[in-house]
């Protein structure tokens, strides 16, 4: 089996589009970038529209809630601590590194 | 034991590290703690989403007092046992019959030998159909993994393909992960889809294997640029020569100037890593003048006239 290099090409999906891609109701999407979790744009019209790549986001918040039980507002730090532990820990690596 | 149940199936108090004694508490708290350890968005490990996995079965299990009494009378094939039979009159029979295994490692230790041939297909999966799944979420996309990939200088500098066993929910896989040439520490290789599992039809997460350059025995990675010990003498350095240096590429000749002293780089431009979308880095030659650990009596007798003639003070300031 091989696999190449993968190029995301970003595309972006309106409200009902990413509710639907992500099997959850828009009034839970909308509520969730009122909460800042959710990284979304508003078009003139006042429409969202979300990057492929918050499709992850989502995938990762509804995980944690069904593993943990934690409310969307508190999901929202919990994500937050875990991207700031990332890119600690990426920076421990890097120092760590031999040959420095 | 063909078409019969998982052999290598663990104990779930094994699983959630607890005696077969513990209260429903006690297993609460293991199951907590073993969750925030392995759940596939704080633990980007492969092999955590397994484990996670197995320990949410566990817990399932046991948490229940009524299934955790048929776990403990019927071991782990307990759901195959049909609901009417009492745990107590089973255990009683069995001890009866000088089975006597009752309390024993597995649980009664297994009741799949007699059933396994109907039954033996069936999959916890199946029962929960994935992890997140059947518990009113909906289809969630799997979660992304990482894991490390160490490559030697010469596999970032040509690239290539190597192949990457990991554990999976579906056993262990074998991965061949084209290496693009040029590849630097930390950057990362995405294999789209080879992530945790997602549920309900949901897309599989990705799988990233982050890059990281083991140490080599002569060159030293920053970047793209490599860096390569010169040893010189110290008429070398001082008079200047031109001397081969090892580069991924093989040997190149590298002028070094008269009065060069340790520590001086002398730069192989675009000879260090290559850049897929520029240029490449460059090689540094770091000049290291080394003496003889003994000197010949004509050495000696040199170095010492030297040391009479010059006017030569390194620690002037």
């Amino acid at each position: 089996m091989g696999y190449a290099l993968v190029l995301v090409r970003s595309a972006s999906l309106n409200l009902e589009a990413f509710a639907r891609a992500t099997g959850t109701h828009p009034d839970l999407v909308r509520r969730l970038v009122a909460l800042g979790v959710l990284d979304a744009n508003r078009d003139a019209a006042g429409e969202l529209w979300f990057a492929t790549g918050q499709l992850a986001v989502m995938g990762r918040v509804q995980r944690l809630r069904a593993g943990f039980g934690i409310n969307y507002a508190a999901v929202g730090l919990v994500t937050d601590l875990l991207d700031r532990i990332a890119v600690l820990e990426a920076a421990l690596q890097e120092a760590r590194r031999p040959g420095r | 034991m063909p078409g019969g149940p998982r052999a290598d199936r663990r104990d779930f108090y094994e699983i959630l590290d607890v005696p077969r004694t513990a209260t429903q508490d006690e297993i609460q708290r293991a199951y907590r703690q073993l969750a925030r350890q392995n759940h596939p968005d704080v633990n980007k490990d492969p092999g955590a989403e397994d484990r996670f996995k197995e320990i949410s079965e566990a817990y399932d299990v046991l948490s229940d007092p009524q299934t955790r009494r048929r776990y403990d009378a019927f071991g782990p094939d307990f759901r195959q046992v049909p609901e009417d039979v009492d745990p107590e009159a089973f255990q009683r029979s069995r001890a009866g019959a000088g089975a006597g295994q009752a309390g024993g490692p597995g649980g009664a230790g297994g009741f799949g030998a007699g059933l396994g041939g109907d039954f033996g297909g069936i999959n916890i999966e199946d029962l929960l159909g994935g992890i997140f799944a059947g518990r009113g979420f909906g289809p969630i996309r799997g979660a992304d993994q990482e894991a490390e990939l160490e490559l030697t200088v010469e596999e970032a500098f040509q690239g290539g393909h190597r192949s990457v066993t990991l554990e999976g929910p579906d056993g262990r896989r074998t991965l061949d992960v084209r290496i693009p040439a040029g590849v630097t520490n930390g950057q990362r290789i995405r294999l789209a889809g080879q992530g945790g599992r997602g549920s309900e039809g949901a897309r599989n997460g990705d799988l990233y294997f982050v890059v990281r350059i083991a140490p080599h025995p002569r060159y030293r990675v920053e970047g793209r640029d490599l860096y390569v010990d010169l040893p010189l003498a110290p008429w070398e350095a001082a008079l200047g020569t031109s001397v081969a240096v090892e580069t991924p590429r093989g040997e190149m000749k590298v002028k070094v100037p008269p009065g060069t002293s340790t520590g001086k780089r002398l730069r192989l431009r675009h000879h260090g890593l290559p850049h897929p979308r520029g240029n490449a880095g460059h090689l540094y030659a770091e000049v290291k003048i080394v003496v003889p650990a003994k000197l010949t009596d004509e050495e000696r007798r040199l170095f010492e006239e030297l040391a009479t003639v010059s006017t030569f003070d390194p620690r002037r300031r």
